[in-house]
């Protein structure tokens, strides 16, 4: 049978040595995500949601467990390794957006794309026309409203074609109405380009674009529940 | 004002210290020079006054009257003193005294290294009464010892000689004066005010070490050696009662004192109702050992707030820059202390005292360096250039002045800064509305095409306009530093050493006695070799007190012929045709820019007494001193003189034996070229220190503002880490940035030096000494490498940076 696996965790630990005691921001996460699922991770400040995508986008090193992408183990303390393994993967949205201020809509994401090794225009435009913005791309972050940023900042995440899209409380600055718009179009892209993601959030609302739900507490992760969207 | 306040603001700028001792350093080498130079400049324009009217002083006369041609015998110098004595000019001065005296050229005989006896041209004064131009001996200095000479075969050495040549009191030296060597026994060893800047006659530059001597001996003594007669004279000093101001040549609009220049001129036309001889009548001005001194030491006084300004100016400018990034990494603070009801009064002052704390500890190291390290060390160098004894006093004014300027310009600095921060509006600033500045649409345009890294490159690094253009200047002031010594020292070796090593093929300058021109010849031809005569003579100018050496060749050549020993290099023109009425001259370039005089014009010149009307066909480049340049015959039938020296090229090799009888005297020109090459030798170390100095700084500078850059680009650079941009790629769009910056700011850099030089040097140039700066490829190119260089090696420093940043925390501030 074909196994549609992205990645699978085990016992992953996260542990931090404090001058208080060890502090177990992850504590023997087991986890196992699938092609194509849009997860919501949900959890009380401190249970370690941030930490845990940090470590899935090889921010972060896991002190202890294991953590395979595509079959492979993920690098973990080499910083370049975890940089190419996050370039050929991953796609990371922020809760500011973080879009460079100088460079145009349309720069934005052919930036990204030349770091990456190629600049390809067309696909640049294609991902602005997929997140609504094709009569944007002249413009300046700084001369489009938060819901656009955050449009940009999808389109810009999704510019290399990563398997696993992340966003880190990417609605956290926007108001909800703003929030629906940018999920709509998140849940759209992704669909359209067959990426797995992974939120965190505080945002319950977000489970309704969501066929996974995992919450956390303690570094543990306490229910994971799939829905059917 | 809030002391936590204050407290909070001075750990915010603790924890900058990089930048902060950066500031801190440039404000005590701003103070330090200023101290330095300023020191010099005091103590040697007080120097020179106690020299020429103190007490213990040499009594400088107040008006020469010169007779370059000849000797007056001794009824002939008392009827002048006489003369001048019942018709002294209707004026505001009395006579005080007027003393003949017998200044002869002449040559000191002496042994090199090899033990072969070398020939030093020399000037021998023979001093009757001395109550003028005395010798100086002063007592504080081991430069100078024993007593004046009162016998015929006693000598005072001048100290330049005695430490060159390791005389002392009690030893021998043979001397001439063209008839014969006599030995005379050194009883002193002492200073005169003609030759306090020690340079042979005709020569800006000091002499080098064992190439020209002076003494000073009785009137009896020196007709002994010349065998001349009792009371022969050829200069008249004048004395008047107090001490009168004279025209300052760096003043050509400006005459100090219309009275002096009256009396120079009634005097030189009582000479023409006396005398036959062509003499040649001029004040303080005149001398050109006085007039170098003076004209040094009011350049350094020029100079030292400028250059105290310039480096304060650039400590400044990093201030300014500082503290703007210190307020827009802190308006989140600022922000919340104002909505906590923090009043604006409140925060501007602590932002006001950091500068001035800044400023008062490197103004406190700065004069302490200064005072007790660059002053001394700036006298100590002088003296060993110009070999007088310079005092140090400690002058608490020119301190107060030096700390004046640099805690001026910090607090300015820092003002606008307090001012902004003060002003910072709470809500834009909670809505990161401060920082976010839509990029310009223009350099959009402009770099649409690029790719976008190198957009992203172009663009963030002119984010911030006034402080690209605030760093350009400030590396620009940095390298007026560095550049001005670099296209000064490149320029003066190509117009010192190019001057003698490319235009003049003579080896040896050979001073004659009256009509003993065939003795030499006939020397020459027997060594089989070639000679051209040449007459130097002081040439005056109508109503004008300044006077210019007039060169008369047997021929002319330019540079590009070089057919004559002496060639020349016209800027304009040609050389003059011979037997022209009026009779056509050369003029130089500073001449030229001087008098105002341009190619073409007809000019009147004093020969003597004689007003002359002569025709400019040319003007020349490249000379020092005021030039014109005659054909010898036609300066001679102005003059009477058939020749003052001999210009000779000799064989390889050929002995110099005999040369000595029959002149008065000679130079080589390989001591010439030696000259120059330690001038330049001994300028080195100064120079050096300087443009490390420029250096220094303008690494400091550009440091500051490329790790601000860096600073404010976290954010950006660390985003882009995230989402996976390698190391390898943003290192190379960092080095083309700071290529970039480096280019740009290393040509800016190059133009400011040079035109900062050009208008340096034209603010410091004097009748006596004319320079000018020529653009050089080498220097140009060097200014910018050191930019490009300094840009460039950010880049490791950048990397460094980014490869430290915790992109945990980062990612962390983002959700923040």
């Amino acid at each position: 049978m074909f196994d549609m696996t992205l990645m699978k965790i085990a016992e992953l630990q996260r542990h931090y040595d404090m001058t208080s005691g060890v502090v177990k921001a992850l504590d023997g996460i087991d986890l196992d995500i699938e092609e194509g699922e849009r997860i919501v991770l949900l959890g009380p400040s401190g249970s370690g949601k941030t930490t845990l995508l940090n470590c899935v986008a090889a921010l972060d090193s896991p002190t202890g467990g294991t953590y395979t992408f595509g079959g492979k183990e993920v690098p973990r303390e080499n910083s370049e390794e975890m940089t190419t393994f996050r370039r050929e993967n991953i796609g990371y949205v922020f809760q500011f957006f973080n879009l460079l201020q100088d460079l145009t809509v349309l720069e934005n994401i052919l930036l990204i794309q030349e770091l990456s090794g190629e600049r390809n225009k067309e696909r640049a435009l294609e991902l602005l026309t997929l997140v609504g913005l094709e009569n944007e791309i002249d413009r300046f972050p700084a001369e489009i409203s938060g819901g656009q940023q955050q449009r940009v900042a999808i389109a810009r995440s999704l510019a290399k074609s990563p398997k696993l899209l992340l966003g880190d409380e990417l609605t956290g600055n926007l108001d909800s109405k703003t929030s629906h718009m940018v999920m709509e179009v998140l849940v759209k892209a992704c669909k359209s380009e067959n990426i797995t993601t992974i939120m965190v959030t505080h945002d319950e609302k977000l489970t309704n674009y969501a066929t996974r739900v995992i919450r956390l507490d303690s570094g543990k992760i306490i229910s994971d529940e799939k829905l059917d969207h | 004002m809030s002391m936590l306040l204050t407290k909070r603001l001075a750990r915010s700028l603790w924890r900058t210290k990089l930048r902060l001792s950066a500031v801190v350093f440039m404000v005590a080498v701003g103070v330090f020079a200023g101290i330095s130079f300023g020191s010099y400049a005091n103590a040697a324009t007080i120097l020179y006054d106690e020299i020429y009217d103190g007490e213990d002083g040499v009594n400088l006369a107040d008006v020469w009257i010169d007779n370059p041609t000849g000797v007056w015998n001794s009824s002939a110098s008392e009827s002048i003193c006489d003369s001048i004595d019942s018709q002294w000019p209707e004026t505001d001065y009395f006579l005080e005294s007027c003393e003949a005296r017998l200044v002869l050229d002449g040559m000191m005989l002496t042994t090199d290294s090899k033990g072969s006896e070398k020939v030093i041209p020399a000037v021998w004064h023979g001093i009757d009464e001395g109550m003028v131009d005395k010798v100086w001996m002063p007592t504080y200095s081991d430069l100078s010892s024993g007593r004046i000479a009162q016998t015929s075969d006693e000598i005072v050495l001048d100290s330049h000689v005695a430490v060159d040549l390791d005389i002392d009191i009690g030893d021998e030296v043979e001397i001439s004066a063209g008839y014969g060597k006599f030995s005379y026994e050194v009883v002193g060893i002492g200073f005169h005010p003609m030759h306090l800047y020690f340079a042979t006659e005709g020569s800006t530059l000091p002499a080098d070490a064992g190439t020209f001597a002076t003494g000073y001996m009785t009137d009896s003594g020196l007709e002994k050696l010349a065998n001349i007669s009792s009371g022969s004279s050829n200069l008249i000093l004048i004395d008047v009662k107090g001490t009168p101001d004279y025209d300052l040549q760096s003043t050509s609009d400006l005459n100090e004192n219309p009275e002096m220049t009256k009396l120079v001129k009634d005097l030189s036309e009582l000479m023409s109702d006396i005398d036959d001889s062509p003499v040649s009548v001029y004040d303080r001005s005149g001398v050109f050992s006085v007039e170098i001194l003076r004209a040094d030491a009011e350049g350094a006084a020029n100079m030292y707030p400028y250059v105290t300004g310039m480096i304060a100016a650039i400590a400044g400018i990093t201030i300014f820059l500082s503290l703007q990034r210190l307020i827009q990494s802190q308006a989140k603070e600022i922000a919340v202390l104002r909505t906590l009801g923090v009043p604006k009064k409140s925060i501007m002052p602590g932002y006001v005292i950091a500068p001035l704390v800044i400023g008062a500890i490197g103004s406190l190291i700065g004069t302490l360096l200064g005072i007790y390290l660059g002053a001394p060390g700036m006298l100590s160098f002088y003296e060993s250039m110009i070999g007088l004894p310079i005092r140090l006093d400690t002058d608490f004014s020119l301190v107060f002045q030096i700390v004046s300027i640099a805690m001026l310009i910090v607090l300015f600095a820092g003002l606008r800064p307090a001012w902004q921060a003060s002003r910072l509006q709470p809500l834009k600033v909670f809505r990161g509305q401060h920082e976010v500045k839509v990029s310009s649409r223009k350099m959009q345009v402009l770099t649409s095409k690029l790719p976008a890294t190198v957009g992203l490159s172009i663009r963030s690094s002119l984010r911030k306009p006034v402080r690209v253009s605030f760093t350009f200047f400030a590396v620009g002031i940095s390298m007026l530093l560095f550049g001005a010594m670099l296209f000064m020292m490149s320029s003066m070796e190509d117009s010192l050493l190019g001057g003698i090593e490319e235009k003049q093929s003579w080896d040896i300058q050979a001073s004659v006695p009256i009509d003993g021109e065939a003795s030499v010849i006939d020397w020459v031809e027997q060594n089989s070799g070639n000679y051209e005569l040449m007459i130097n003579f002081p040439i005056g100018l109508e109503d004008d007190s300044r006077e210019l050496i007039s060169y008369g060749l047997d021929s002319f050549s330019t540079v590009d012929e070089k057919s004559s020993m002496i060639s020349v290099e016209l800027l304009d023109g040609k050389i003059p045709i011979s037997g022209s009425i009026p009779t056509q001259v050369l003029i130089d370039e500073g001449t030229s820019e001087f008098l105002n005089w341009d190619n073409g014009d007809e000019v009147t010149i004093m020969i003597g007494n004689t007003a002359q009307k002569v025709e400019i066909s040319g003007i020349t480049k490249g000379e020092i001193s005021r030039t014109m340049y005659f054909h010898r015959a036609e300066l001679s039938d102005l003059t009477g003189i058939q020749s003052t020296s001999i210009l000779i090229q000799i064989p390889q090799g050929t002995s110099l034996d005999g040369l000595s009888d029959v002149t008065i005297g000679y130079s080589l020109k390989e001591d010439a070229i030696k000259t120059f090459e330690t001038l330049l030798e001994q300028q080195q170390q100064f120079v050096q220190s300087i443009q490390f100095l420029g250096i220094v700084i303008a690494i400091a500078v550009l440091f500051n503002t490329l790790l601000m850059n860096l600073a404010e680009r976290d954010t950006e650079l660390a985003t882009l880490r995230v989402l996976g941009a390698p190391m390898n790629k943003l290192g190379k769009m960092m080095f083309w940035e700071h290529l970039g910056i480096g280019l740009i700011g290393g040509i800016l850099g190059a133009i400011f030096a040079y035109f900062g030089t050009v208008l340096l040097i034209g603010s410091q140039v004097q009748w006596a000494f004319y320079f000018t700066i020529e653009p050089q490829f080498a220097a140009t190119f060097t200014i910018v490498g050191i930019i490009v260089g300094i840009s460039v090696a950010l880049t490791p420093i950048g990397m460094w940076r980014i490869k430290k940043m915790d992109l945990v925390d980062k990612v962390k501030d983002f959700s923040q």
